[in-house]
């Protein structure tokens, strides 16, 4: 009898049956590995100048080659992944909480359901970049600022897919028949509303970890996020950009690190979406 | 004294076009012990009836009138708060469907679990697994210790509704409002839930509001009977009284549609038509349009119940019917 319930293959198995998301799975599990042993990985101090070989090209001494101050790129590209991770992840775990708890809170009282999604689309309708943008003339520019913009344009995302998946575990049964043991409504959302939602937000956490990645860097390139000398995927790929005709790789490696990352988490969120939908199951 | 006594209530549900009147001044009355049934076909009422006890009913339903005697304590009056504690541990209630009605995510000895614990925050975490198990096996679960940890997936129906029942009993209520519990289930797990109730009822001496419109669950378990149609009670009796001299013509017409194996008729009767839908009710009798008795009287108002015998109550004018 066992046998025959425990055939449906766990969500684990079926996202690795898929080689492009096992190959995506191995690929982050690598990055998220170096950067969190950065400081052991890396040949030398990534903010150590060598100026008499700036601009050398990968192979060699440096196995990446240098930059244009003559810092070691495989060092700063470990740190810089360092930095990136932990921005897109900060973002992500702040914007997620918040928006999570707003949107199972406007599932289960439906009262404060219209304010709060209102809000929430107004939210959504300030440019994530534009938000940055502003954040940085009023506070100055730095990671700080650029979690806080990234935060705020993922709690409305997040709020809406919680909401609409909370909407549906709302009308279920068990939940009434939760309420009626006397269960506390704090209690019911923690208990039986939130660990039913977690599936579709699971999915949608994946995929915006590459968003907010890319939109990270991309606010780091613009010179509103990492500041010199400070290591960070986009901060770099600004820098190289100077040298794009002499020295192409020291833009060109740091924007490939940011482009595998992002695909890696959309293929990742694909295949996640394809095991955890039972409608799509073959 | 009574444990229960309904007075007076009336559930409407707001809608656009205005509220729309689900129970309509109803009165009901259970002594400790007892098992009072409420009969009615689909749509009279009594299920926003039960919610309606438990104050369970989601918007736009809402109670708009009367009053919830439990033990002496109006739980129409209380907070929020105090209602919330009274279920479980007073009042509680076993539900229709009992593949939906568990999380499917936790297993059934922490549903079980989450149920104490949200009245007595200082049991233990091995007092809770102990007092769960044996719930289970209250239940008559068999190897209660290994379906502790089971998810609901792995039960069968008439398993997954005798956890329903341990969970509801969990805090030994005074009251179990059972909404059409063996409705979902095959007529012999029917019959072995029935006798569950009816022997957690003797050992206990908690009341039972068994809500259905299955008349043979009615014969089986009920000590008193209330017939409801379209919003309202039309007949009051104990199971007894009502099964041998029904004086209600809906009541009427119901006991003569139930086959029987012992009679040769060619073919069953039936009650023409169906109920009406609560925005078409009739001034009358709302049983007027579909009643052979029916004449012009029958559609000045409602009649109310009137008391016929000690314990029989009848909404007709014209009871009693000379048999």
């Amino acid at each position: 009898m066992s046998a025959a319930l425990s055939a449906r293959p766990s969500v684990l198995r079926l996202v690795f049956r898929d080689v492009a998301a096992a190959a995506a799975a191995s690929f982050l599990l690598l990055v998220v590995l170096a950067a969190l042993f950065a400081p052991w990985l890396a040949p030398v101090d990534p903010y150590e100048t060598d100026l008499m070989s700036v601009m050398t090209p990968p192979g060699g001494d440096y196995i990446l080659g240098t930059d244009g101050q003559g810092r070691d790129m495989l060092s700063r590209l470990l740190f810089g992944l360092r930095m990136t991770l932990l921005m897109g992840v900060a973002a992500l775990v702040v914007g997620g909480v918040i928006g999570v708890s707003i949107g199972l809170i406007a599932a289960h009282w439906r009262r404060l359901d219209g304010v709060l999604m209102r809000l929430m689309d107004v939210m959504l309708s300030f440019p994530a970049i534009l938000f940055g943008l502003a954040l940085a003339a009023i506070f100055g520019p730095g990671l700080v600022a650029v979690v806080i913009a990234l935060s705020v344009a993922t709690v409305p995302l997040m709020a809406r897919i919680a909401r609409s998946t909370a909407l549906v575990v709302m009308a279920q049964d068990y939940i009434e028949a939760a309420r009626a043991t006397g269960m506390g409504s704090f209690r019911l959302i923690r208990r039986h509303l939130a660990p039913n939602c977690v599936a579709p937000l699971l999915v949608f956490a994946t995929l915006r970890l590459g968003q907010v990645i890319l939109l990270g860097s991309a606010l780091s390139f613009l010179g509103l996020g990492a500041q010199a000398p400070t290591a960070e995927l986009g901060a770099m790929a600004a820098q190289g950009r100077t040298f794009l005709f002499f020295a192409p790789h020291i833009a060109v490696i740091p924007s490939l690190a940011i482009f595998g990352i992002v695909l890696a988490c959309n293929v990742l969120g694909d295949a996640l979406r394809d095991a955890l939908d039972p409608k799509l199951r073959p | 004294m009574s444990l229960l006594q309904v007075e007076n209530l009336r559930t409407v549900f707001d809608t656009r076009q205005g509220a729309v009147v689900a129970v309509d001044g109803v009165d009901l009355s259970l002594a400790a012990g007892r098992t009072l049934a409420v009969v009615g076909e689909s749509g009279c009422g009594k299920s926003a009836l039960a919610l309606s006890l438990m104050r369970l009913l989601a918007h736009p339903g809402r109670v708009a009138g009367g009053r919830v005697l439990l033990e002496d304590e109006d739980l129409l009056a209380l907070s929020p708060a105090k209602m919330r504690a009274r279920r479980g541990s007073r009042v509680a209630m076993v539900f229709q469907e009992p593949m939906t009605s568990l999380n499917p995510v936790h297993t059934v000895g922490a549903q079980i679990m989450e149920a104490m614990r949200a009245h007595d925050r200082s049991l233990s975490k091995s007092d809770l697994r102990d007092a769960a198990i044996s719930a289970l096996a209250r239940v008559r679960i068999p190897s209660p210790e290994r379906r502790f940890d089971d998810h609901p997936h792995r039960l069968s129906g008439g398993m997954r509704q005798r956890v329903m029942i341990a969970m509801a009993l969990a805090c030994q209520p005074r009251l179990l409002i059972a909404d059409e519990p063996t409705t979902a289930l095959d007529v012999t797990v029917q019959a072995q839930i029935l006798d569950l109730l009816r022997d957690i009822q003797a050992e206990t001496g908690m009341g039972l509001l068994l809500i259905t419109h299955d008349l043979g669950v009615v014969a089986e378990t009920a000590d008193e009977v209330a017939v409801m149609y379209a919003g309202r009670v039309v007949e009051r009796a104990s199971a007894t009284d009502l099964f041998a001299d029904p004086q209600h013509p809906y009541t009427i017409g119901l006991l003569g549609s139930i086959p029987r194996m012992d009679l040769e008729t060619p073919r069953l009767p039936t009650i023409e038509g169906s109920v009406p839908p609560p925005f078409a009710w009739p001034p009358g009798c709302r049983f007027a349009p579909r009643c052979a008795f029916a004449d012009a009287a029958c559609e000045v108002a409602p009649p109310p119940l009137a008391m016929l015998a000690p314990g029989h109550e009848v909404a007709c004018i014209y009871a009693p019917v000379d048999a």
